[in-house]
């Protein structure tokens, strides 16, 4: 996408954004809902891993869309640029 | 010149399974990518496991031994930390939101403990990424930069991963397993951030290196900036890093899937109750009960292993005479030997069975040392050993005759000391120890030597 | 009325029609129509097999699931291992799922078929179907006009009897408006009550996905299906048993129904008048229409899309090229764009509290009052979307897209559940009628649809 595209995208972007702020203008002050239902303390509890079968059948599937691997099947990406 | 130095350090927690997944933990063990499942590779669509209780469990409780105050009663969220990286498969961490504050550890002070989960291993030379570390829960202690010096900084960090051994709750592998960022700033110039060192000794060379490139640019009036520099290991250089993917807005937001923890106090309390005691409480208890040396202690309580055996030895035989012990001599040779104080296969009865035949006199201190590092090579009963190393207590006789020979071969020596050299009287103890092989108190032959010579002067 | 879902699964059962048979409709039909309704990305070539399997534990008289033999199409953002969750990008255009999402597990389970990978607008960033990167999709019941999205493909391939019933999903309209332009049934379950293991995210905090059918006991029998705990995420419902199969009743005495001005204050006159018929029938099987008061419905609108933009923001970090895929920002449509770089500009640490935060707070205005609202009602009324679909081609700047949203978004805000059933037409275009449910009230609002399925 070309660079002006973009900035065109962007300033689109920010139309509701100003709309926002008009239509929250007189609104009260409320605590924020960041989830639906807050339920605390979901935790599970540690122990006896996955089997290996499942994981080596996930395995090969990832490795198999890669876009690049090397033979021990890491994933090839980038070099760092400070580490040249 | 005055310099700020802080850390922030990352330690594997002890669990099976991974912190957002049940993919098992051992990632130094198995090939690349097998530890791995859609989700600590960030597979499209999902989700994580809900948190593993046992890496919030120890991450509290780490928190407690760093005399940290621990969150409760209020929700703890587990954030998004948005950036852009190889090793990180979501384009975001999933860091918690502080689990512990204000704690303090050698007069360093802790600004918090958090959560977070370890990302992949990127290998930036080689451009490879193995995710079977993805996932691993981490917890991590920022440090106030109340460090002066590469020296003080290198103490405290060496007492930090005592203190984190100590636990019993972070894995024990070295290599990989701890990792510190640390940021130093000097006196008009800007807070540098070096990242990738994965040991003290990589830190403290780490730091004197920022020193000297950041001091040089000051020297030369050339700005020192804030950036993040990378450590190269084997250069023993820090780099830039440049990568403006690490910007600081890391645009935090709740993990919407995730639901926030809150800590009660009755989870506090268990934890608390039935914790390892935390050094530095330690420290104080052992001053107290066993009155020892506040110095001696703080030693003695750098490494768990080495305070358990304190305390059990501590309970039949002088508790003072097993301190200077065990902050010397037994230190001296586990550090020698580069051994820790777990790797002691010694038991307690035999320990103290060598520290009462010196507390008898039945040997010298310097002859315990020796039977000291026998038994730490070979555990073993220490009359035994004395036995072996042909250690025989010195007759007074044998030692007369020795201190008579030495004089009589010495002569120059003996007139040096007569003419008020002190030097002289010590050559002449070290040539009496040669001739009895070590099997005599120093401090006897000094005390001999001198009226001996001394009687001699009247001849003379 | 209402009886097709039944009939097929009677008549696979009996024997009457063989699994592999109705697959084999199914895909004619697709490769029929696909090419003009472009419903469907990719069918499934293993569901002949999958069919198979289903009629060779029907001839040995063993136990089958609830959906045996049924064609089941799924919208491209849910991972089903071996075919393409493409999402509808070329961002993952060649992606092949290495896993099912926990809602395929369920529906294979209870012999459900797979018969391809439906159409979407592109990472579900759209109101009408045509921002697909595979070309728009047609609307069968209205040929020429939009069939609404997000999940367009699902709602055109029921509206088309391309197959059996659908999944989709829905962020802030995006079942529950393409069901009303294309006169199909569509619902959007309770926020944590489907697993979303295995969807990929639009907004984390507001998708839910839901199932598309010709008719309400379709609907109700796939959701039965998918819905429930699902141990392997966090953020769900400890929902253990459901059953919406059994509260389709027929008639409706007793029930408050709640009905707001403000819908017809935002709505078309000529929608609203297909509303009012249907209301009217509503209280003619029995129910009582009480007015409710949502004074700040339409505020819900531009707060969603703060905050949707940012939680899709994070959702789309992952797409970065190097694991799969291609990096977004590279290949994506403008819509995806738009929202990526809104996103990341609310999102930014200075402007959180004014942005971000602050819709987050409107957000709990709005819960509030429709969580008011339903206190005093079983289930609210009213219609779908505001506007009647455009012509296909139409171009409309993006808040006149965003507008379709404004009666369907409130729900999502509020977490709460909403269904829609064909109430009517205007100009021959379907008109739906969107029933709302409390948390979990599911069988209310199943029971309102059923009713007025029954009287159409």
């Amino acid at each position: 996408m070309s660079e002006d595209r973009v900035k065109e995208i962007e300033q689109s972007a920010e139309e509701i954004v100003e709309s926002f702020v008009e239509a929250a203008e007189g609104l009260p002050i409320k605590r924020e809902t960041y989830y639906s239902h807050e339920v605390y303390n979901i935790m599970r509890p540690d122990g006896e891993p996955s089997s290996g079968g499942e994981r080596s059948e996930f395995r090969e599937r990832f490795i198999e869309i890669m876009p690049g691997s090397d033979e021990d099947g890491n994933l090839r990406v980038e070099v760092a640029r400070w580490a040249r | 010149m005055k310099m700020l130095i802080g850390f922030e350090v990352h330690q594997q927690l002890a669990t099976e399974r991974k912190m957002y997944c049940d993919c098992p933990t051992n990632y130094q063990d198995v090939k690349p990518n097998s530890n791995v499942c859609p989700i600590c590779t960030g597979m499209p669509g999902s989700k994580p496991l809900p948190p593993n209780e046992r890496a919030v469990n120890a991450a509290i409780e780490i928190a407690l031994l760093f005399g940290c105050e621990v969150i409760t009663d209020k929700p703890i969220y587990i954030q998004r930390k948005h950036y852009d990286y190889p090793d990180l498969p979501s384009g975001y961490q999933r860091t918690s939101l502080p689990i512990g504050l204000n704690g303090e550890l050698q007069g360093v002070r802790i600004r918090e403990v958090h959560m977070e989960e370890d990302p992949g291993q990127y290998d930036p030379t080689l451009g490879t990424v193995d995710y079977n570390r993805s996932g691993v829960p981490l917890v991590e202690i920022v440090t106030e930069p109340d460090m002066h010096s590469p020296e003080e900084a290198r103490r405290f960090l060496r007492q930090l991963v005592r203190v984190l051994e100590y636990s019993g709750k972070v894995r024990p592998e070295a290599g990989g397993a701890m990792r510190t960022d640390t940021n130093i700033s000097l006196e008009g110039g800007g807070r540098v951030e070096v990242k990738n060192i994965n040991s003290v000794k990589g830190a403290y060379r780490a730091i004197k290196f920022e020193i000297i490139r950041q001091k040089s640019k000051l020297e030369r009036g050339e700005p020192v900036t804030r950036e993040t520099r990378a450590f190269l290991e084997s250069q023993k250089i820090t780099v830039s890093m440049r990568v403006k993917e690490l910007e600081e807005d890391y645009r935090y937001i709740p993990d919407p899937d995730i639901f926030p923890l809150i800590i009660d106090k009755a989870r506090v309390e268990a934890i608390r109750a039935s914790m390892v005691e935390p050094p530095y409480l330690r420290e104080q208890r052992l001053v107290e009960q066993y009155g020892i040396e506040p110095a001696a202690a703080s030693v003695i309580v750098s490494e768990r292993e080495l305070v358990d055996l304190f305390e059990v030895v501590a309970k039949e035989i002088d508790p003072k005479l097993a301190a200077t012990w065990f902050r010397t001599k037994l230190k001296k040779v586990l550090n020698y030997m580069k051994l820790r104080a777990a790797d002691v296969r010694f038991t307690p009865k035999q320990i103290v069975s060598l520290l009462r035949m010196v507390d008898k006199g039945e040997i010298t201190p310097e002859q315990g040392e020796l039977i000291l590092r026998e038994l730490v090579r070979y555990p073993g009963d220490p009359h035994k050993l004395l036995q072996k190393l042909g250690f025989k207590r010195l007759r007074p006789a044998e030692l007369r005759a020795a201190i008579t020979k030495v004089i009589s071969t010495n002569r120059s020596a003996v007139k040096d000391y007569l003419a008020g050299k002190e030097e002289a009287l010590h050559f002449l103890a070290g040539k009496v120890m040669k001739l009895t092989h070590g099997r005599a108190d120093p401090r006897k032959i000094i005390e001999l030597l001198r009226a001996k010579i001394v009687g001699k002067k009247r001849r003379y | 009325m209402g009886e097709v879902t039944k009939a097929k699964l009677g008549a696979i059962r009996n024997g009457e029609l063989s699994a592999v048979e109705n697959v084999r409709q199914a895909l004619e039909r697709i490769s029929k129509l696909n090419p003009k309704v472009n419903a469907f990305i990719e069918p499934n070539p293993n569901s002949i097999s999958q069919a198979e399997a289903v009629d060779k534990k029907l001839k040995k008289g063993e136990r089958v699931g609830k959906l045996a033999g049924l064609a089941i199409g799924i919208k491209s953002n849910i991972n089903v291992k071996g075919l393409r969750a493409t999402c509808a990008s070329k961002t993952l255009e060649n992606h092949v799922s290495t896993y099912d999402a926990e809602v395929i597990k369920r529906i294979l389970r209870e012999d459900g078929i797979i018969i391809g990978m439906t159409n979407m607008d592109e990472f579900a960033c759209g109101s009408s179907g045509e921002t697909s990167a595979f070309g728009a999709t047609d609307n069968p019941a209205a040929l020429g006009h939009i069939p609404g999205g997000s999940s367009s493909g699902s709602a055109a391939a029921v509206a088309a009897g391309m197959c059996d019933l659908c999944l989709g999903s829905d962020t802030g309209g995006s079942i529950r408006n393409p069901a009303s332009h294309c006169g199909v049934i569509g619902v959007k379950p309770t926020y944590g009550l489907v697993p979303r293991q295995g969807l990929i995210d639009l907004a984390m905090s507001l998708d839910q996905i839901g199932p598309f059918a010709p008719d309400v006991y379709g609907a109700a029998l796939l959701l039965e299906v998918i819905a429930g705990f699902n141990p392997n995420e966090c953020v769900m419902l400890n929902v253990r048993e459901v059953s919406y199969t059994d509260k389709l009743s027929e008639d409706l005495k007793g029930m408050r129904i709640g009905t707001s001005s403000k819908f017809r204050e935002l709505t078309d006159p000529k929608i609203m008048g297909v509303i009012d018929s249907a209301i009217e029938k509503l209280q003619d099987l029995g129910a009582e229409i009480i007015e409710v008061e949502l004074p700040h419905l339409e505020q819900g609108l531009p707060s969603y899309y703060l905050i949707m933009s940012v939680e899709f923001f994070s959702a789309t970090r992952k797409f970065d090229g190097r694991k799969y895929g291609k990096r977004i920002e590279d290949v994506c449509g403008d819509e995806v764009m738009r929202r990526i770089l809104r996103g990341r500009y609310i999102s930014r640490k200075e402007y959180r509290g004014k942005y971000y935060q602050r819709a987050l707070q409107v957000r709990t205005i709005i819960r509030e009052e429709l969580m008011a609202a339903l206190e005093k009602v079983d289930v609210i009324v009213g219609p779908t979307v505001p506007k009647l679909p455009h012509k296909l081609g139409t171009s409309l700047t993006p808040m006149e897209m965003y507008a379709y949203d404004y009666l369907t978004i409130p729900a999502n805000l509020a977490g709460i559940c909403g269904g829609v059933i064909r109430a009517g037409e205007v100009d021959g275009i379907p008109v739906g009628l969107q029933v709302q449910g409390k948390v979990l009230g599911e069988g209310e609002m199943f029971r309102v649809l059923r009713a007025y399925e029954a009287v159409e």
